[in-house]
């Protein structure tokens, strides 16, 4: 113990030394209940809280296994007072279960009679659970399952929910064997192809625990995940995503890894109504609201779903949540790169989509070879005189746009673009005019809120050929578009840096490349501006997240990018 | 009762046949008796029946020998004149099948309250016969009675007649109620375990018979009309024979989670370096911001506040680190005006020392400090909330009280203790006097900040401090504590990662190079085995303000650093650096513009402006050293026509100087005198009465009280085994032999040559040790003029008239009193007394057959009639 890896801080925080020898021993000992909050190069931080100690019990592990797994690694004694609060948050998780009774329906069982007095007396639970069936158990309104489960949560005594699911209406689905891809010449070649094991791990692990989230880094391949859990569950299946290009992605995927049809899939969108055995829905769709009433609710009920699936569960929008309070019966799975939700609400997504059931270390699947490495650089301009000056004068409201836009942007990502003259270059923006600009300078195509999606299929498509070399996209591209071959991204503008934009940004150059080649993300920036503070935010989410990351002069970019490539 | 019993011998008596060992083993289980020295055995005798004297002995009781005390006061009555056997009392508080080790605790228990002279053996017969090591039968010292009030062990009083019921039954019990109407034993049961009285039922008939047949059966007494009382003999018979069930004669070992060793070391480690550092950010704190000081002398409840907020800790942690920086004399009232506390100069001294040492000087000065902390927050009896720091936050009991908890501790080792256990063992150790239990929690939570106590348990560093809890701290001492607590805290690391999020993580405890280094430059995230820190623009600019270049920084970072500064913070670093001073700020007290450059530039060159301090900012703008009202007139001086502009523009700028003052004493760790109290503290009145004698190195004092006990035996007269049997000479009970009083003054001035150099031979052997004028009960005044009191004169010294008082009233006699009325005309009236209670004196008044109640003060003299 006397020289472990891992240090236990009296806040929670548990720092991983990741030169260490036994380093991925300890990272694995621990991943089970610690989130990982930061992994920069040399010291990998990790959090206790209690959701994540409820994930572990969840999945299986006790205390004591965590609290030697501490022990076992810490390289000082870890604080006293930490680990009777881990016994003791651990401890609560399942003294309540939510199961299915034989003679009143679904009641709450205690397994400890003082914990259901303590929940019953609070007034949180009035209303949500109804007469007593003995001393350890009450009943509970099948239509609050979701609601109840969400309150136990915030009294800090999660319930397990062991109450089981209705089986849905059956829809045989299986996984395809093998890749079909057409070469330019019109032939086809056929793969063998199977899920990755991390893959079936994670529907595994989802499929044991009956529902819950897999958490897994960007392109590692959650679709997959999604079309394996449906091939598993065998039912009609509601997908919920966050926009409708998302959407045509998920079902071109499914046609490509599963045996179902075009008429199999339908798609609710704003576009289009379909209600197929396989439905895809955009959250927006769902949240519409007409005189304050959801007008699509009708779909949750349409059919009798067996599997509800939540793309991009961290992004899931507050009424969302309420929808799946009443869907509580149904097994539901929830696929995401992180956990971290910018408002906070893990514990809704805790409660009514379930625990984590699966979390794949980033590091591990990398190094599998599943995700591209990436090069960071961020590129300080300096403004000249006048603007400057125009930018010191300006209303705080009008800053940033000001100092984003910045005129000398232009023959910056200029420069960048010719120093990879072979690779498909992404340019991601927030300000139309600037982009509109910039699309015009480099010839190329620009995506927006406006573009259709029928063209906006046709220039990714176009894009991913390789047909052309150059895209500049606003923020409508930020989600789920897929670009296989984008190996460099320069970023001139973004709405301030939320982690989760970042992530999906970054998303769009790790999918890995045919050969194997770095990833470039360069973000442009204006000195000593807004931008720059804003800059400074993701600096801070990139190097947490592992990545390299520079910053260079604009004036010594020439040279900087020549010692990096 | 009393009358029956032959007069045979009283407490003074058998105290004047002691030897100089059992004198000196009462001087030392009482050291309130020696001081000031009593004169002659007599007046010992006197003052250790004072009721002040025994209030104290008995607060210093534990349970057990309370309960023996108890037992022997309940079992002492007219059938046993020669005392209680000790079997008996051993049976009357066990029960006839007790474990050997509960009956050596209770023989133990009975040797040392006779030690104490809390009970007395009647004179052996043979006063020559050698003193055995078992306890001969005992009988309470008087005054015991009315201390532990009227129902000890809730037995009622003694009767004969119930004696002679008790008796004709034998040891069948059951026979007593055999012809008992319904209800009879009912009530017996209801009352024999105390308390003996009870209300007479009025209405229910049934029950009436069964109290009126018990009365008449002599099993009750009828106290008045509404009130029976159940006699002690009757009770002792239900009861066995026994005075106490279920008593507590060894100590209390509450059960407490165990913890393992190298849990309590982590712990108190890590609470000992913790401590450390906030007592040295408060100082950090409060040199840039010394917060004022209230006009009562405290820290005000919004200072305090902020003080825990900047610590990041709770307001009742902020105000026990401030008490620890104020105990180890690191701040101090600066005494200026307006005052504030300010660090003192100790506290640089303190500040270069090793945190080992900066431990331990705080830990020593924390273990002698009549402090209470804890108060700090409540309201007092006027409602004024008290303040941390306050001058008046101190009780004289709290070294002892902290000594006896950690001691609670030191004997549970590896137990994890709340104040709810400890407090347990503390009421068994002194029943009439339990410590307040917010003082034991504040105790205990001070010892926990300290890291004097790890998970709960008693650290070694913790007993390395309690065993040096008895004398004063001393230089090595402080430094041996350190080293203990170098053991314990894991070495220093040297070493610091950087990362590109602009993170810094030293992967232990840092140095102190380091931590100064990350202080100066850095934010931190997070503490505990190590630190985390963050590098903002912000922090790096305060590097920058402290004079270190971009370079030197990093140069600092880098040799700390195990792979190097990564690009990010280098360029961060770069950046501050570069936008670092852009902006000047200077100070002047007012300044001056004009229009013409020319003129600007005259008047710097000026010989007759120079003592301005006028200075060029700007071609057109000039800045001065003296307030614009004295440059305006000295430009008119010179001629010319200023005008003043508004206010507006003005600089100022406060340098933050680093303001030492020097402290009042030097502290303790340091080399100085041991502090008794905190500066300008009064003393407490409320304190006196539970406040320990002054610390006094155990062989001194052992010195001192042998000496005075073989004086006192020496002044007593001939040896015990020599002296005039008491029987054949009655009046010899009630005072010395004339012979012996002489001696006595002889004695005592002979031993005390500056008595007569001080030229007080008419009142020989005046204590030369200073009284304490004033005592109430005067029994500290008792010895000058009880030696040259003639015998049969009597005594009109208030301690020894009360002395003579209880010896007549337990040998059943009269006395002369001499009583002032309430027209201060003095009256003189043979009476036998009764009862001395409450400061009444109950007494028959024989000639005219009358009883009377007189107050106590009302007495100007007792003589034996």
């Amino acid at each position: 113990m006397a020289d472990g890896p891992l240090i236990v801080q009296s806040d929670k925080t548990l720092l991983l030394e990741v030169d260490h020898e036994r380093a991925a021993e300890a990272r694995r000992a621990i991943a089970p209940f610690a989130e990982l909050e930061r992994a920069p190069e040399h010291v990998h931080t990790y959090r206790l809280t209690p959701l994540g100690l409820w994930n572990a019990r969840a999945a299986g592990h006790d205390a004591e296994q965590v609290v030697d797994a501490l022990m076992e690694y810490s390289r000082y004694p870890v604080p006293h007072a930490l680990l009777v609060d881990i016994a003791e948050t651990m401890s609560r998780y399942g003294r309540l279960q939510l199961v299915s009774d034989p003679a009143h329906g679904l009641v709450l069982h205690a397994l400890d009679r003082a914990v259901l007095a303590e929940v019953l007396k609070s007034k949180r639970t009035a209303g949500l659970v109804g007469e007593r069936v003995d001393e350890l158990s009450v009943v509970v309104h099948p239509s609050e399952r979701g609601h109840l489960k969400q309150v136990l949560v915030k009294l800090g005594w999660p319930a397990e929910d062991l109450a089981g699911y209705v089986d849905g209406e059956k829809h045989p689905i299986a996984l395809s064997t093998e890749t079909v891809t057409t070469t330019p010449d019109g032939a086809e070649i056929r793969k063998p192809w199977a899920m990755r094991p991390y893959q079936a791990q994670a529907v595994d692990g989802f499929w044991y625990g009956g529902s819950g989230v897999v958490v897994l880094p960007c392109g590692a391949g959650k679709t997959i995940v999604g079309a394996g859990a449906m091939a598993k569950s065998g039912t009609t299946t509601l997908i919920l995503v966050t926009n409708t290009v998302s959407a045509r992605q998920w079902r071109d995927e499914l046609l490509r890894r599963t045996d179902l049809t075009e008429d199999e899939i339908g798609e609710y969108s704003g576009a289009r109504k379909e209600i197929k055995p396989v439905t895809i829905a955009t959250y927006q769709v769902l949240t519409t609201r007409r005189k304050g009433v959801y007008t699509h609710l009708e779909l949750l009920d349409a059919r009798d779903w067996g599997l509800v699936l939540y793309d991009e569960v961290h992004l899931l929008p507050a009424p969302i949540f309420r929808m799946t309070a009443d869907l509580q019966a149904r097994r539901r799975l929830g696929l995401t790169a992180t956990l971290v939700r910018e408002d906070g609400r893990e514990d809704e997504v805790f409660s009514l989509i379930g625990p984590k059931r699966y979390d794949a270390p980033w590091k591990d699947i990398e190094a599998q070879g599943y995700i591209a490495p990436a090069d960071c650089v961020e590129v300080r301009l300096t403004l000249p005189e006048h603007e400057r000056m125009t930018y010191a004068t300006a209303e705080p409201e009008d800053r940033y746009r000001l100092a984003a836009s910045a005129s000398g942007k232009k023959r910056v990502v200029e420069q960048i673009v010719a120093q990879h003259p072979d690779d498909q270059v992404l340019v991601i923006g927030q300000y139309i005019d600037q982009l509109e600009e910039l699309a015009e300078h480099l010839d190329a195509p620009l995506i927006m809120g406006a573009t259709t999606v029928r063209e906006r299929q046709r220039l990714f498509d176009a894009f991913r050929s390789g047909e052309i070399n150059h895209l500049v996209v606003s923020k409508v591209a930020n989600f789920s578009i897929d670009l296989p071959e984008a190996s460099v991204a320069i970023q001139v503008s973004g709405s301030f840096g939320s982690r989760q934009e970042e992530a999906q940004r970054l998303g769009r150059i790790m999918r890995p490349k045919a050969d194997g080649r770095t990833a470039h993300f360069y973000a442009v920036v204006a000195r000593d501006t807004v931008d720059q503070d804003f800059a400074a935010h993701r600096q801070r989410f990139l190097a947490e997240q592992g990545y390299a990351y520079r910053i260079v002069d604009a004036e010594d970019l020439g040279a900087a990018s020549d010692t990096a490539v | 009762m009393a009358t029956s019993r032959p007069p045979a011998a009283t407490f003074a008596e058998s105290l004047r046949s002691h030897g100089p060992a059992r004198v000196l083993a009462l001087l030392e289980a009482r050291p309130d008796l020696a001081v000031p020295s009593p004169s002659t055995l007599r007046s010992l005798g006197a003052r250790a029946t004072s009721r002040t004297s025994l209030e104290r002995a008995v607060a210093h009781l534990d349970a057990c020998r309370l309960t023996v005390l108890e037992a022997v006061l309940a079992l002492d009555d007219a059938t046993r004149p020669g005392g209680v056997p000790a079997d008996v009392v051993v049976r009357a508080v066990l029960g006839p099948d007790a474990d050997a080790d509960d009956v050596a605790a209770v023989r133990d228990a009975l040797a040392d309250v006779r030690t104490a002279g809390l009970v007395w053996e009647p004179l052996p017969d043979d006063p020559a016969a050698a003193p055995t090591q078992d306890v001969a039968p005992v009988r309470p010292a008087p005054g015991l009675d009315e201390l532990l009030g009227a129902h000890p062990a809730g037995l009622g009083p003694s009767d004969d007649a119930a004696r002679a019921a008790v008796a004709r039954a034998g040891d069948d019990t059951d026979v007593l109620t055999r012809d008992a109407p319904p209800g009879a034993r009912e009530v017996l049961a209801a009352l024999t375990w105390g308390p003996p009285v009870g209300v007479a039922p009025r209405t229910d008939p049934r029950a009436r018979a069964a109290v009126d047949w018990l009365v008449e059966q002599h099993l009750l007494l009828a106290v008045d009309g509404r009130h029976v009382v159940l006699p002690r003999e009757v009770a002792l018979a239900l009861r066995g024979g026994r005075t106490h069930r279920g008593a507590a004669v060894r100590p209390p070992r509450p059960a407490g989670a165990q913890v393992r060793d190298e849990t309590v070391e982590a712990e108190a480690a890590s609470a000992a370096l913790e401590a450390v550092r906030l007592v040295a950010h408060l100082l950090a704190v409060w040199q840039e911001q010394p917060p004022p000081v209230l006009r009562t002398g405290g820290l005000g409840v919004r200072e305090l506040r902020r003080l825990a907020q900047t610590l990041g800790v709770d307001d009742p942690t902020a105000a026990s680190v401030a008490e620890l920086a104020l105990v180890a004399g690191l701040v101090s009232d600066d005494g200026d005006d307006p005052p504030s506390f300010a660090p003192t100069t100790a506290a640089d001294d303190w500040l270069d020392l090793e945190v080992p040492r900066r431990w331990a000087a705080l830990a020593t000065s924390w273990g002698a400090t009549p402090r209470t902390p804890w108060v700090v927050g409540s309201r007092d009896e006027r409602g004024t909330l008290r303040a941390a720091l306050d001058p008046e936050l101190h009780r004289a009991w709290v070294p002892a009280l902290r000594a006896s908890v950690l001691g609670v501790l030191a004997a549970q080792p590896g137990v994890s203790l709340d104040a709810h256990a400890v407090l347990e063992v503390l009421r068994w150790r002194s029943p009439r006097a339990v410590p307040p239990e917010h003082a034991v929690e504040g105790l205990l939570a001070d010892a926990a900040l300290l890291g004097v106590t790890g998970a709960g348990a008693l650290s070694p560093v913790g007993r390395a401090l309690l065993e040096g809890l008895d004398r004063p701290p001393t230089p090595g001492r402080v430094d041996a504590l350190g080293d203990a607590l170098e053991t314990l805290v894991p070495p220093p690391v040297d070493e610091l990662l950087l990362q590109g999020d602009l993170t810094g993580i030293v992967p232990g405890r840092p140095s102190t190079t380091l931590e100064s280094l990350l202080a100066g430059s850095a934010d931190v995230e997070s503490r505990g085995a190590a630190v985390t820190v963050r590098f903002t623009a912000d922090s790096v600019t305060r590097a920058l303000d402290a004079g270190r270049t971009a370079d030197e920084l990093l140069d600092d970072l880098g040799a700390h650093a195990r792979g190097g500064v990564p690009q990010p913070l280098e360029y961060l670093v770069r950046d501050a650096a570069r936008r670092h001073g852009r902006l000047r700020v200077g100070a002047a007290t007012s300044y001056l513009r004009a229009e013409d450059p020319a003129l600007v530039v005259g008047l710097v060159e000026d010989p007759a402006l120079r003592g301005l301090g006028l200075f060029r900012i700007a071609p057109t703008v000039l800045a001065a050293h003296v307030p614009a009202i004295e440059l305006r007139a000295a430009l008119r001086a010179r001629g010319l026509s200023p005008t003043v502009e508004g206010p507006d523009g003005q600089v100022l700028h406060a340098e933050g100087t680093a303001v030492r003052i020097a402290g009042r004493r030097r502290p303790a760790w340091l080399g100085g005198p041991p502090a008794r109290r905190p500066r300008s503290l009064r003393p407490d009145p409320r304190a006196e009465s539970i406040e320990a004698p002054a610390p006094e190195p155990a062989d001194a004092r052992h010195a001192r009280l042998s000496e005075l006990a073989a004086l006192l035996v020496a002044t007593a007269g001939p040896a015990p085994s020599a002296a005039p049997s008491p029987r054949s000479s009655p009046a010899s009970s009630l005072g010395s032999s004339p012979g012996s009083s002489t001696a006595a003054s002889t004695a005592s001035d002979a031993a005390r040559p500056d008595a007569g150099a001080n030229g007080t031979t008419a009142t020989p052997a005046i204590p030369a040790t200073p009284g304490t004028p004033g005592t109430p009960g005067g029994a500290d005044q008792a010895d000058a003029p009880a030696s040259d009191t003639p015998r049969g004169e009597g005594t009109s010294e208030p301690a020894d008239a009360l002395a003579l008082l209880r010896e007549t009233i337990e040998l059943g006699g009269h006395v002369w009193l001499e009583v002032v009325g309430p027209r201060g005309l003095p009256d003189t009236r043979r009476v036998r007394p009764l009862r001395l209670d409450a400061g009444r004196l109950r007494a028959v008044d024989a000639d005219r057959e009358a009883e009377l109640t007189v107050a106590v003060h009302r007495i100007a003299s007792v003589r034996p009639a």
